[in-house]
């Protein structure tokens, strides 16, 4: 568009603004990210029926071998096929990270509209509240969580959902205030609409991409998350594949140069955190433009 | 015919029946020299008379030498297992708090890593003509590191707290039902009589470096070592923080001799990796024991030297007689034929255990009997065995604990099982929790229809033979209940003579591989870990560490 003719006083018809869906398309890091998280999400699904060996299946005396034409990411310490296993291990991550972090977002959420929505002193107590359980180291929560009820993936998706609850509130609550001196949430006062009505009918959906975006990072989070819990005894015991406990089961053996035993697992982890914080990435880029 | 060892005569005219049988059965050749010197030794044979028997018979060459090599003056850096609690001798039974009693105290008798007992602080023991009552002379000029000269009273002291139930002690575990208290005999300051409750020949064992607890303590011991850490060791305490580690010095006082290092230092760790790394750093001169699963490393690395001792460490695991789905014998035993056992101490411990027999006899033990056949992986014949039994498989959990090899065995237990139709659930616990209170109704330990426990080693089979398998066995997770094997077990206990053992053994063995209350899979090797250039450890298979004639060059 040139000078003259803005100065002319012509105004320019606006050039039609790509789709939202359409961006993320373009992103190469959302088709980075969808590929990954994409490959993850089909090995949980289907990965038990289409890997080589049976994922539990031990043989002692072909312990600790390397990587082969056999066996493509080596042995563990009972013989086990770690590519099966890596591909089997999805599952159990797959299946409590997203829980959880739905967990998480659906009572975080709510929290945040109501605390922004309502304001006052229910705000102010729940503003410190949250300024605590922010406070609060997320593993050793979880460790004391996990020891008072026990181990069990019901117990971490919940622990998990509710310690990252107050994280997602603090976000939406942030958006909230942004929207709740506008017009229209007048508008509908003026209507008599109730409150419940005005957080969830008026507001939410307002906020809607920041919850997204807080959503697809704190995925990010608990993939990471599970896995150290898992790692540190707290998640599926023996013979789980789950990739926390395998690099707990083997970070043993490293020292003595039996580095596969780890490394697949430890990259899996990797792999899927990058390619969740991708498309958090590309997720918060598109909502932003 | 003519006798070819003419110089043993005039010994064996000054012994008495038991030590003739013995001598007897050494020239007839049913025993070896090792089971020789140790029988010999467990009988009260003093060293110069059994040296001169083996010598006659088949040289004996040169007993270990005592005497400190290396260099003098140096600081011992040793890592070890974490204390799990405070440091009682009465009550303590983990591996870090009793490798901590063991700097500074001293036992009666020394259980040698070959099996063969040596003195210590008793210089002689004898039994009577049935083994019901052992003598022991005490060694004298013996002082304690508070200064006190120890006697017999000390010793009596000791034992009695340690036989008292009340007490709650460790050591109950080895004395209930053979020493009860009020039966040790003060004869002179010098010498300690003590009344059984029934025969024994392995007694003086039960006195030794085998019985963790019964370090010698000063009789007015008041349950407070942590402050004083008095006994008669080679090492005082020079400084003990909980969970971080102690540091211990040199006893100039003591009745052995010259200690060579002039400091020990030991830190405490959760876990074995951290020891791996600090030993490959040149952080640590020794760990006490190392497993070999996340130390091949070490079993590989030229800079450092592994001490190996064969030893009757293992797991036990149960499967309960009282209740379904194991109240069955021939289940239990269809169980224990789907495991290939060479192959699992092939990938657990890289060859280095012992096939395990399912019965407390491992090969170590002199007394256990060969010619009992060895238990092979047979699926055809546990099948065949299900299908009498009428079972098609069910699901079970194996409580276990979260320790060292164990969920691997767990893991291979359940894959195994499988063939057979048997469901195998794990459910891994820290082990306290498993171990609960230790008692029945209160842990699950004791009350999980099939569970897997640690056990460590020990110089003669008699505690695990009774504890975890009698009627009244006090570790009896099985609840395996069978007045043939009572009795068989009271026979083995009382009986002195090796070849008799070795009879009854067989029987016990047969017995056990008949109703299989419990799964005896292997016995694995006990291993230190040492830099090259580290001489003069000597580590025991029992979780002890003498370290007087240690040098780090």
């Amino acid at each position: 568009m040139s000078r003259e003719v803005i100065a002319a006083g012509v105004v320019p018809e606006e050039a039609p603004q790509p789709s939202r869906w359409r961006l993320l398309r373009r992103s190469g890091g959302f088709r980075a990210g969808a590929a990954i998280v994409g490959f993850w999400a089909l090995a949980a699904l289907f990965g038990p029926m289409l890997v080589p060996w049976n994922p539990f299946a031990t043989d002692p005396l072909h312990a600790l071998a390397p990587p082969s034409a056999a066996h493509w990411f080596g042995t563990d310490q009972l013989g086990r096929d770690i590519f099966s296993r890596v591909i089997a291990g999805s599952r159990d991550i797959l299946t409590i990270a997203p829980l959880a972090t739905l967990l998480g977002t659906i009572v975080g959420s709510a929290l945040g509209l109501a605390g922004g929505t309502l304001g006052g002193a229910f705000d102010f107590v729940l503003g410190r509240i949250i300024e605590v359980l922010v406070s609060l180291p997320l593993i050793v929560v979880a460790l004391l969580a996990l020891v008072a009820f026990g181990a069990s993936p019901a117990t971490t998706i919940v622990l998990i959902g509710l310690v990252f609850a107050p994280l997602v509130a603090r976000t939406v609550r942030a958006a909230v205030l942004g929207e709740i001196a506008l017009d229209y949430v007048a508008a509908a006062e003026l209507c008599g609409e109730s409150r419940l009505a005005i957080m969830f009918v008026e507001i939410l959906p307002n906020v809607l991409g920041p919850v997204l975006v807080e959503a697809t990072v704190r995925l990010g989070y608990a993939v990471f998350a599970v896995a150290s819990l898992s790692f540190l005894g707290f998640g599926p015991g023996p013979p789980s594949p789950d990739w926390g406990l395998a690099i707990a089961e083997n970070y043993g053996v490293i020292a003595g140069g039996y580095w596969w035993t780890v490394s697949f697992d430890a990259a899996a982890t990797a792999s899927l955190v990058v390619g969740v914080n991708l498309l958090a990435e590309a997720l918060h880029q598109a909502l932003a433009s | 015919m003519r006798n070819p060892f003419p110089l043993i005569d005039p010994v064996r005219r000054r012994q008495g029946p038991r030590e003739n049988q013995l001598i007897g059965e050494f020239i007839a050749g049913q025993i070896g020299r090792r089971g020789f010197l140790r029988r010999g030794s467990a009988l009260g044979l003093g060293w110069p008379l059994l040296a001169a028997i083996a010598g006659a018979i088949d040289p004996l060459g040169t007993l270990p030498a005592r005497a400190a090599t290396g260099k003098a003056g140096t600081t011992i850096r040793v890592g070890s297992p974490m204390p799990a609690g405070a440091i009682d001798p009465v009550t303590v039974g983990d591996a870090g708090g009793l490798l901590m009693l063991q700097q500074v105290g001293e036992f009666l008798v020394f259980d040698q890593p070959n099996l063969r007992l040596a003195p210590m602080l008793a210089t002689a023991w004898k039994p009577n003509h049935d083994g019901s009552v052992w003598t022991f002379t005490l060694r004298k000029g013996v002082t304690f590191h508070s200064g006190g000269m120890m006697t017999a009273k000390d010793v009596v002291a000791t034992i009695e707290r340690l036989a008292d139930p009340r007490n709650a002690s460790n050591a109950l575990s080895v004395f209930k039902g053979v020493l009860s208290p009020g039966n040790i005999e003060k004869i002179d300051d010098y010498t300690v009589a003590f009344h059984l409750d029934a025969p024994h020949g392995n007694f003086p064992y039960y006195l030794s470096s085998d019985n963790y607890n019964a370090i010698i303590l000063p009789a007015d011991y008041k349950g407070d070592f942590e402050k004083t850490w008095d006994g008669t060791g080679p090492f005082q305490i020079e400084k003990y923080t909980s969970k971080v580690g102690a540091s211990f010095i040199a006893n100039a006082n003591w009745w052995g001799g010259r200690v060579l290092p002039a400091r020990t230092e030991f830190s405490f760790f959760a876990g074995q990796q951290p020891q791996v790394l600090a030993l490959e750093g040149g952080d640590l001169d020794v760990i006490s024991q190392i497993v070999v699963q996340g130390a091949e490393g070490l079993l590989t690395d030229r800079r450092m030297s592994i001490i190996r001792l064969e030893a009757a460490i293992h797991r036990q695991v149960h499967m309960r007689c009282d209740i379904p789905p194991f109240n069955d014998q021939r289940v239990r035993r269809a169980l224990a034929l789907t495991l290939d056992r060479p192959a699992i101490i092939q990938g657990l411990f890289r060859g280095l255990a012992d096939l395990g027999n399912d019965s407390p006899f491992a090969p170590v033990y002199p007394s256990a009997n060969r010619d009992v056949p060895q238990r092979r992986k047979n699926i055809a014949e546990a099948k065949a065995l299900m299908q009498a039994a009428g079972s098609r498989g069910f699901p079970v959990t194996l409580t276990t604990e979260h320790l060292l090899e164990m969920p691997d065995y767990a893991v291979l237990i359940q894959n195994a099982a499988r063939e057979i139709g048997i469901d195998v659930r794990l459910k891994v616990e820290p082990p306290a929790a498993y171990y609960g209170s230790a008692a029945f109704g209160k842990s699950d330990w004791l009350d999980s229809p099939f569970g897997m426990t640690d056990y460590g080693h020990r110089g003669v089979p008699d505690v695990l033979l009774t504890a975890p398998l009698t009627t009244h066995g006090t570790w009896n997770a099985a609840h395996f209940r069978n007045p043939e094997y009572d009795r068989l077990v009271a026979e083995f206990v009382a009986e002195v003579a090796l070849d008799s053992q070795r009879r009854i053994a067989a029987r016990i063995e047969q017995l056990l591989l008949t109703e299989t209350p419990i799964i005896f899979a292997y016995f694995y090797d006990y291993l230190t870990a040492t830099r090259k250039g580290v001489t003069g450890v000597a580590p025991t298979a029992n979780g002890e560490l003498y370290l007087q004639s240690a040098s780090a060059g």
